[in-house]
């Protein structure tokens, strides 16, 4: 009886382990597939990859596309996290009349969806270019700076600030060093497993950005990979295998990212759970 | 208390927002004429497009620029139709004309909705071309109240594409399948089926494009002539067209796909006999070199009315320019290789393989050109041929929506309900809904 059990258990993992990596299976595969084989929906693995390969680069700048979507997504990182951990800091630590209420209406602005506020976002860059044309439509800046402080990172740094030991700050203070200091010498290196987890969300996040950046950026030459992707399935008789190899491409550094930090983004991600 | 704040600040942002909202929009007319990125005070005007298939309008824009000897450089940008239709809308509805290119695609069947709804973002060019010159039927969707805007280009114009060997193999012959009604044609099916085993066509059922496209052939949409008044009941080529659509799914004659991958390995595949859609589909049916020889197009069957015709339309697009500077050099890059080259479609017709609906470019050699891989046949002689008799209809700004309710009704037709009651319940529910 309990090695039936056993056995369901196994089996029922199985299916579910099969289920969700049979896409990136059938992407790696669809790789190395001619467009008709792809359609024609062949699971062995081709010997057209080198040819997808020759085609993907010559037909689009691919290269350029993986430079601008990681210089966003890295100044995005880099800034989500600036910005997030010392909100989220402020929050938790210094005591305020009426922080709990800001806190909480800056909550609700994540019930607002992006396609609200997208057409004047859009109207306020519009306005800016004329004066401050660094920052304006069709610029790397633009496309990253809506996206660099969410309620989100604010949310998720304060639930982790809760386990933080308060007395730190108090030996900081005693010990002389600024509040700057203390947050940067001390809640920082502490921080670290929920910096890390934070990390990979907001580069996941900036990475797979496609509205605004869509919006936003009009020269081929400041094309994100998302865009880039959606691109090269524009035309009435797409190539499949090319498409599937651009993805492939596109996945490595989320997947690198992934991996290098999985260790702490596990611990920080239960962080969050138990705070 | 607190919680009464928190209320009250939050219903008084939210009031403050929309105050500012309404302020702004009253205003935002004013920027319209806004400031396109394109050309002041250089020699060679920069002119931006977008379009979005590298190997069609794109490569159309490429072959345009070469031969235009005017002072004009185009920056082409490519960009997904969905997306296309996203970055306008976004640009558009937010007033700022910054980023706006001078010339974009848009498909036919979209246009109206941005005509309609951003006048004054477009720039008439009546004056840059002859547009007795394009067919007919491109005309109503290009154009607002008599005035021109769009410059027509590609035609979805469309032919019953089949397997030679398996209609052979049946018994039938190309002749067998020229000015046949629908009715005729779900016979052939019928008899393919039995004899070879083979589908017939392949559907999406979530997609009644075929609907349309039958409609078309009697001149008939789902709305009538004013583009606006829904004419569902008494649409005598619409009951038509879905008695036609019954029969096929009853005589088991689909092979149903659930998107376009599948609907191309249907016919890569070898499985379905017949591919009843617009010219467009031949690039795709050519990927498949093993069955080259083995293809052939028909004219598209008609519904049985009097004044249907073999002809009938699917997708096709039209180039516009926007109202930011730089606009006179578009419309008169536009008109002078789009609006009046024959040398120009005779190019894109060779290097490119697309059709556009320049009447007079019909008659050239290049058009003449056999086609090895339909067996020879003058295939875009005869996409032209058909063009010019493709009845005009007014789709308005509803077709998707009231698809959307015919597609539920559908579902009742095939599982029995009345076909009068099916049509009837439709008209009430479009009739509320777009009021």
């Amino acid at each position: 009886m309990k090695k039936l059990k056993r056995v369901a258990t196994y089996l029922f993992l199985s299916i579910a382990a099969l289920v969700s990596i049979f896409p990136f299976l059938w992407m790696l595969v669809s790789m190395t597939n001619k467009s008709v084989d792809v359609t024609a929906g062949r699971l062995l693995p081709g010997t057209h990859l080198f040819e997808n390969l020759k085609v993907l680069f010559g037909q689009v700048d691919i290269a350029s596309a993986m430079w601008n979507s990681t210089i966003i997504a890295v100044i995005t990182t880099f800034l989500t996290l600036l910005i997030g951990s010392l909100a989220g800091y402020g929050f938790e630590i210094y005591r305020t009349r009426g922080k709990d209420m800001i806190f909480n209406i800056l909550l609700l602005s994540m019930m607002i969806p992006f396609a609200a506020i997208m057409i004047p976002l859009y109207r306020l860059f519009g306005r800016i270019s004329g004066t401050a044309p660094f920052i304006g439509i069709d610029t790397l800046a633009a496309a990253l700076l809506p996206t660099v402080i969410t309620a989100f990172f604010i949310f998720f740094f304060r639930q982790n600030t809760k386990m933080f030991a308060k007395e730190l700050v108090e030996a900081g203070r005693i010990d002389g060093l600024s509040e700057l200091g203390i947050f940067f010498r001390i809640y920082v290196p502490t921080m670290k497993t929920t910096y890390a987890a934070a990390a990979i969300i907001a580069f996941m996040n900036s990475w797979n950005n496609y509205l605004w950046p869509l919006v936003v950026l009009q020269s081929p030459e400041k094309l994100t990979i998302p865009l880039l992707i959606s691109n090269l399935g524009a035309g009435y008789s797409p190539d499949y295998g090319v498409i599937m190899t651009a993805i492939v491409i596109a996945t490595l550094p989320t997947a690198l990212v992934f991996f290098f930090m999985q260790k702490h983004f596990v611990a920080g991600m239960m962080g969050s759970v138990k705070g | 208390m607190k919680k009464l704040w928190f209320l009250a600040i939050t219903v008084l942002s939210i009031l403050f927002l929309a105050a500012c909202g309404g302020e702004e929009s009253g205003t935002s007319g004013d920027n319209g004429s806004g400031s396109g990125d394109a050309g002041s005070g250089d020699e060679t005007t920069t002119i931006k497009a977008w379009a979005w298939d590298p190997n069609f309008n794109i490569a159309a824009l490429n072959i345009a620029e070469e031969q235009y000897d005017g002072d004009v450089e185009l920056e082409i940008v490519e960009n997904a139709q969905d997306d296309i239709v996203q970055k306008l809308n976004t640009g558009l509805s937010s007033g700022t004309m910054k980023g706006m290119p001078n010339i974009v695609l848009i498909e036919d069947q979209r246009a109206q909705s941005f005509l309609q709804a951003y006048p004054d973002a477009f720039f008439p060019i009546d004056e840059y071309f002859n547009k007795d010159d394009f067919a007919a039927y491109k005309l109503e969707p290009t154009s607002l109240d008599g005035v021109q805007f769009g410059l027509p280009f590609d035609t979805g114009v469309t032919g019953l594409f089949y397997r030679t060997d398996y209609l052979e193999e049946a018994g039938y012959t190309h002749d067998d399948l020229v000015n046949i009604t629908w009715e005729r044609y779900v016979e052939i099916g019928k008899d393919v089926k039995a004899k070879t085993g083979h589908d017939f066509i392949s559907l999406d059922p979530n997609d009644l494009g075929i609907l349309r496209v039958m409609m078309q052939t009697a001149g008939a949409w789902y709305v009538e002539g004013d583009g606006t008044t829904v004419n569902l009941v008494d649409n005598e080529p619409l009951k038509q067209a879905m008695e036609n659509y019954k029969a096929i799914m009853e005589a088991d004659l689909v092979k149903a796909n659930s998107d376009w991958s599948q609907f191309l390995a249907a016919f890569n595949s070898g499985d379905v006999a017949t591919v009843p859609v617009g010219n467009w589909i031949a690039a795709s049916i050519e990927a498949e070199e093993s069955q080259a020889g083995k293809w052939a197009v028909a004219p598209t069957p008609r519904l049985d009315i009097d004044g249907a015709k073999n002809a009938s339309n699917q997708g096709g697009s039209s180039w516009y320019v926007l109202n930011v500077d730089g606009k006179e050099k578009a419309a008169e890059f536009l008109g002078q290789t789009f609006g009046s080259s024959t040398p120009f479609y005779e190019q894109l017709v060779t290097e490119v393989g697309a059709i556009g609906t320049y009447k007079p470019a019909s008659e050239s050699d290049a058009y003449a050109t056999p086609n090895e891989y339909f067996g020879g046949q003058a295939i875009v002689q005869d996409f032209s041929e058909w063009m010019a008799d493709v009845p005009p209809v007014n789709m308005g700004l509803h077709t998707y929506a009231i698809e959307d309710i015919i597609s539920a009704e559908m579902q009742n037709y095939l599982k029995g309900k009345p076909l009068e009651d099916v049509l009837a319940d439709a008209q009430a529910q479009a009739e509320s809904q777009l009021r």
